[in-house]
């Protein structure tokens, strides 16, 4: 296996047309644990380390530019994450544990589309874009076409994510990542992500995604839209929840069968909902 | 493919002959002969590896050696200065904060960070931070004591 | 206990730091994996990829033609021998036929990982596939495939031949069997507990080396050198005077390091590339490979009367031991003996079968037996509770066995300190005001459990010397191994505390089979008490003579001699009447007697079976130890929409004799319930057509810092035990034993629901929850 660190974009470009089998290498938290049992060996490894691009956040009309190679620990301290964003903020202290949160990125994360994941559904609830690079050029992806399968992304052959757009606004929403799993920083069980927001007594916006429950993040118009509008009550909630829970199809593993995942949406939603309104109502 | 490295470990630069592909709990391990840092599962879940990445617990087990080069590792072997113990590690001894011991280097690496970042953290802290680091024989009590020992300035409990 | 002249205080009774504090804190304490020889080769074992076929050819040509390999055997190429602890049922390679996915077919020596693992690709074995069983009572039936035709040839075998896979059957019978009329509350249900992975940290590893003549070192993680030795040497047909074990540190075992592990494959190895060989298995070879805990189905039914006492017991209870028996037999016998838990119950009548299926085996694992019998027993207390509308707690005094009760089989119970286990807990917990259902925030509930069990300490023979140097310090050889749990400490505080020397001055000789004297294996709670001894009296004996050779130095009586800090020998009430050891050993060396060594060497004799009163079949064990008792108290938070539970605090009360070092017997307490806490909550290892879906450390989880409580509170009660070193009884295994139950008692008292199978699961104890509903 051959190495490469590119330092400019042309030059990772240069190295990603000209090789057949490569694998970009970010924060390695995956792919070297997969390396390590030789489920991949490519011929190229090409570090995203020394791209500049790539790193750090800024804000920029209301939107903030996650760079692919930021960490989750630094996305978890990050403090300029607020209003819908702190969505992302919750996520990320949430995956696994601090020494792997101190390596792994969001680009990395994201890439590898492991539906269990954490932020595959908080970025759906975030309603956030990815901006990716290939040899045609850059492109903007929506996340509800990003996740296309398990393990599986609208990424085409050569393009790499450079970037998560997360818009602050709506300001006064909150995000919540619910995570239901076995244990402390096991994958999650069935996890729910939501923006909320509320002006007075009606819910003003919501957003709502599933994770670990369906092949891609589970996220509804439909159930946001009943949500939105109403006061919370719970019957309002339980329909949301029903049309979610109408679309999921999860899979028995050992994190839980498929009937228990089931049993969980509309009771995590519920509790995730509530939870949010109770704070709202508080600020 | 093999490639000629430097590493930074302990303060101390490693050129070592090294796969491209090799991790640095390897490197550590079979090149270096640095054991003091574990393979427990290498593949970043037992906590067994932590080394120190510019003042960062990190899994060894995870990281390419190759990637490392402009970076201060920390394992261990670096805890202590001239065979004198960190005032954690010493409270690790006198807590017997450890029973088999094969935990023991990742976890006061973890505790080593923490430490550094907050020198007084709460016991949730301490679970939280510390969370990643399965110990199988002690129950976990006694290390949490052991460092929140270390927080409060007593050390020696015997 | 004994004071330096700077005020420290030693010996027995002091939570001396670990001697092996410095190497273990520092990183630089030597396990099997960190040890490199010159020209070392790297092993690998390839496992079967069925679950149940019939070899037909292997092709190892290619594999041996590749650059870098050294070796390649399988059991065409190396002439082996079936082994095991108790039934000589298993080739370490399989011979003829496989019996698990992942089972051992053959190995490789390279020199190197890369080079090991890509010659064990190129290995083509044929199968002819045949129908395989993988649950216990499936494997018992008429139709189901036999796993081991010439199991009744076996050596070792007690299941009678119409048995159908099984390995072994124990039974049990005292009292009458039809006094089920009499009985006014009946409590009746099936109770199951999962195969459980010990997950030492350090994976199994062993090195072997091999001399010109032929003889073969071998380093390894385990818990004996000589348990090891003896299997090995079975296995290859060869002399013990070729095989010399030493066990350097060990990074945890449980009972999963019993017996052999991959020792005879690296020594076959290093015999076949006449070289050293370093076989450390990856996380889920380990996981696949070796033993767990088996995994259990009971069936109990319990009677009392309408006033709470108890009546009869029944129960049948099917051990799924997997593709070999490994210690299963034994396991089965103490199972059997524990049913009855520490209460008098007269009538009663359990059957055990520990049966071959097609699966990973399993074997030895903390508590042996009891954890299985103490959550059926222990959750049936608490439900006769509930039917008699009686207080648990209550129900447990009332039936509890105390001193000079017998226990089942007819063993007298020296000391019966249960009830002061469960007054501490009782008190400690102040379980009197504590709600037993309590609401909280959202939709969780609290609930608190109890539970009591009991364990034996003491079996098999152990041996220690103990030398007297030239400079007045000592050295001690026992073969007990230290696998994490302080052994080595404790026995050399128990030297301190004879010799009034500190420890300091003694050193631990490294367990070798050529030099250590012998000790079963680090197992069944017994190093204290039965190693423990033998340091003990071959201390004393060493001090007799440092007495008898003072004696005549200081022209004073034995009688009027005492031994002074520092190692010094002293006229009581003279304090200048005194000479150091060193002038006792120097004497003895060069002028009277000769060198001065201790030595002591038995055999613990288990008080048989009472045949008068007890029907008693087919136990691998003649009765039991010396008795120790333990009582807990869960208190945990349950959330009824998930069915997630949180264990918030917890009490574990155990009377060990003397507390030879507190904090260690703390530690023992702390994990010991921790383990318990992932038995009764998260841990199972679950197999998909007889495959293990989650052999890794991602899939099947242990408790981390985070799942479990920081008040969990060890109480250590201390009536001494008269036959044991200063006092002391064991207390390695008993903590995990009632974690499952009083947790799972918790469960019910805080939401109703009666989880009966374990890991109780949030999805286990919502379904439970969602039954009330």
């Amino acid at each position: 296996m051959n190495y490469v660190e590119p330092s400019s974009i042309t030059e990772l470009m240069n190295y990603v047309t000209t090789v057949e089998d490569y694998r970009c290498l970010a924060g390695g938290a995956t792919l070297v644990a997969m390396m390590n049992v030789g489920l991949v060996e490519p011929e190229l490894l090409i570090s995203l380390h020394k791209l500049d691009e790539l790193k750090g956040m800024r804000i920029d009309q209301n939107v903030i530019r996650i760079g692919a190679m930021t960490t989750h620990t630094a996305i978890t301290d990050e403090d300029r994450l607020t209003g819908n964003a702190s969505l992302v903020r919750s996520a990320a202290g949430q995956i696994a544990h601090s020494a792997v949160r101190n390596m792994g990125t969001i680009g990395g994360a994201i890439s590898h589309a492991d539906p269990s994941a954490d932020f595959p559904a908080a970025l759906t609830a975030a309603n956030a874009t990815i901006e990716v690079l290939g040899p045609s050029g850059r492109r903007v992806i929506q996340i509800d076409d990003f996740f296309v399968n398990y393990l599986e992304t609208s990424l085409t052959e050569k393009e790499i994510v450079m970037a998560i757009m997360v818009p602050l606004s709506p300001a006064d929403a909150i995000g919540h990542h619910l995570k239901f799993s076995r244990v402390d920083g096991d994958y999650a069980t069935v996890s729910v992500s939501l923006a909320l927001a509320m002006e007075g007594r009606i819910c003003s916006y919501a957003r709502i995604a599933v994770g670990s429950v369906a092949a891609v993040p589970l996220r509804l118009k439909e159930a946001d839209d009943i949500l939105i509008g109403s006061n919370l009550e719970e019957s309002e909630i339980a329909r949301a929840s029903e049309l979610l829970l109408k679309s999921s199809d999860p899979i028995d593993d050992v994190r839980g069968s498929s009937s228990y995942r089931k049993f969980l949406i509309p009771r995590l939603i519920r509790q995730a909902v509530l939870q949010s309104k109770k704070e709202l109502s508080y600020t | 493919m093999m490639e000629t490295i430097s590493l930074t470990i302990n303060n101390e630069v490693h050129t070592v002959l090294i796969e491209t592909r090799q991790t640095l709990l390897s490197v550590l391990r079979d090149k270096l002969f640095l054991c003091g840092t574990k393979n427990g599962c290498n593949h970043g879940v037992c906590g067994a590896c932590n080394v120190l990445v510019d003042g960062k617990a990190m899994r060894a087990c995870l990281l390419l050696a190759i990637t490392l080069q402009e970076r201060e590792i920390t394992t261990i072997e670096g805890l202590s200065e001239n065979g004198e113990l960190s005032l954690l590690q010493k409270a690790f001894a006198s807590h017997q904060a450890f029973q088999c011991g094969f935990c023991t280097s990742g976890m006061l690496i973890s505790a080593t960070a923490l430490l550094d970042h907050d020198s007084t953290p709460s016991i949730s802290k301490i679970r939280h931070e510390l969370g990643g680091n399965i110990c199988r024989c002690t129950g976990y009590v006694q290390i949490i004591d052991a460092v929140k020992s270390v927080c409060e300035g007593k050390t020696d409990c015997t | 206990m004994h004071v330096k002249q700077d005020g420290s205080k030693y010996g027995v009774g002091i939570s001396m730091p670990r001697r092996e504090s410095y190497e273990k804190v520092s990183g630089s304490a030597v396990y099997t994996d960190d040890m490199v020889l010159p020209g070392m080769l790297y092993g690998a074992v390839l496992g079967s990829d069925y679950a149940h076929a019939r070899i037909k050819s292997y092709d190892t040509k290619a594999a041996k033609a590749l650059k870098g390999v050294k070796a390649v055997i399988t059991a065409a190429d190396f002439d082996m021998q079936r082994c095991g602890m108790l039934i000589k049922d298993e080739h370490p390679l399989a011979r003829d036929k496989v019996r698990y996915i992942g089972e051992p077919v053959a190995a490789v020596a390279a020199i190197d990982m890369a080079t090991a693992n890509l010659a064990m690709q190129l290995i083509e074995i044929e199968y002819e596939e045949l129908d395989a069983v993988f649950d216990a009572e499936e494997a018992m039936l008429e139709n189901a495939p036999i796993l081991h035709e010439e199991r009744d040839s076996y050596d070792g075998i007690v299941a009678s031949p119409g048995l159908h896979n099984v390995a072994s059957y124990t039974r049990c019978q005292e009292g009458e069997l039809d006094v089920w009329e009499t009985c006014d509350v009946i409590v009746e249900g099936v109770y199951e507990t999962p195969a459980q992975e010990h997950m030492y940290i350090e994976p199994c590893s062993t090195i072997a080396d091999i001399d010109p003549m032929g003889k073969v070192t071998v380093w390894s993680s385990q818990q004996s050198v000589f348990i090891p030795r003896q299997l090995t040497a079975e296995a290859l047909g060869i002399p013990m005077t070729k095989l010399r074990f030493i066990t350097p540190q060990v990074g945890g075992a449980f009972g999963g390091k019993c017996g052999v592990t991959n020792q005879p494959v690296t020594v076959a190895l290093a015999l076949a590339a006449n070289a050293p060989v370093k076989l450390t298995y990856t996380r889920s070879d380990d996981m696949i490979m070796n033993k767990s805990r088996h995994p259990s189905r009971i069936y109990m039914r319990t009677g009392a009367d309408s006033s709470g006492k108890l009546i009869a017991r029944e129960a049948k209870i099917y051990f799924n031991t997997g593709a070999y028996a490994d210690e299963g037999p034994l396991i089965g016998s103490v199972a059997t003996f524990f049913s009855r838990g520490p209460y008098k119950i007269k009538n009663m009548n359990v059957e055990t079968w520990c049966v071959y299926t097609n699966r990973t085996k399993a074997g030895a694992f903390r508590g042996f037996g009891v954890p299985q019998a103490t959550f059926a027993g222990e959750s049936q207390i608490d439900e006769l509770a509930e039917k008699l509308n009686m207080d648990p707690f209550d129900l447990r005094m009332k039936n509890m066995v105390a001193t000079d009760d017998k226990w089942l089989g007819g063993q007298n119970i020296d000391h019966g300190t249960l009830p002061g286990c469960l007054k501490a807990v009782y008190e400690a917990s102040n379980l009197r005001e504590r709600p037993k259902q309590q609401k909280l925030d959202n939709n969780k509930w609290r609930g608190i459990g109890v539970s009591t069990s009991a364990h034996v300490s003491a079996v098999l023979s152990a041996s220690a010397v103990v030398k007297l140097n030239e400079d007045g310090t000592i050295t001690i050889n026992t073969g007990a191994v230290d696998i994490g749990e302080g052994a080595d400490t404790i026995l050399s505080q128990m030297a301190a505390e004879t010799l009034g020397l500190h420890p300091d001055d003694i050193t631990y000789t490294c367990t070798d089979s050529d030099t250590s004297p012998y000790n079963y294996q680090t197992a069944g709670s017994r190093t204290t008490y039965v190693v423990g001894t033998s340091v003990t009296q071959a201390s004393v004996q060493v001090r007799n003579q440092i007495y008898k050779h003072a004696s005549e130095m200081l022209e004073s009586a034995e009688s009027d001699l005492e031994i002074l800090p520092g190692s010094f020998v002293g006229v009581k009430g003279s304090p200048d009447a005194r000479i150091p050891f060193s002038a006792v050993a120097g004497r003895a060396l060069n002028q009277v007697g000769g060198p001065i060594v201790g030595m002591h060497s038995w055999l613990y004799h288990n008080t048989p079976f009472d045949k008068e009163t007890a029907m008693i079949e087919g136990f691998a064990l003649d009765g039991g130890g010396v008795f120790c008792f333990a009582a807990q108290v869960a208190v945990v938070d349950v959330d009824k929409d998930t069915g997630k539970v949180e264990v918030v605090e917890f009490w574990s009360a155990h009377d060990v004799g003397c507390a030879i070092n507190p904090k260690s017997v703390e530690g023992q307490i702390f994990g010991g319930v921790v383990q318990g806490l992932g038995y009764a909550l998260f841990e199972e290892l679950v197999w998909i057509d007889g495959q293990i879906s989650n052999p890794s450390m991602m899939d099947y989880k242990v408790p981390g810092m985070n799942d479990v409580p920081y008040d969990i509170h060890a109480i250590i009660l201390e009536t001494q035990e008269k036959t044991g070193p200063f006092g002391a009884r064991g207390v390695g295994e008993i903590p995990l034993n009632g974690v499952a139950p009083a947790i799972c008692n918790a469960i019910a008292s805080a939401t109703g629901a009666r989880v009966r199978t374990i890991p109780a699961t949030s999805e286990r104890v919502l379904q439970e929850i969602l039954k009330l509903e």
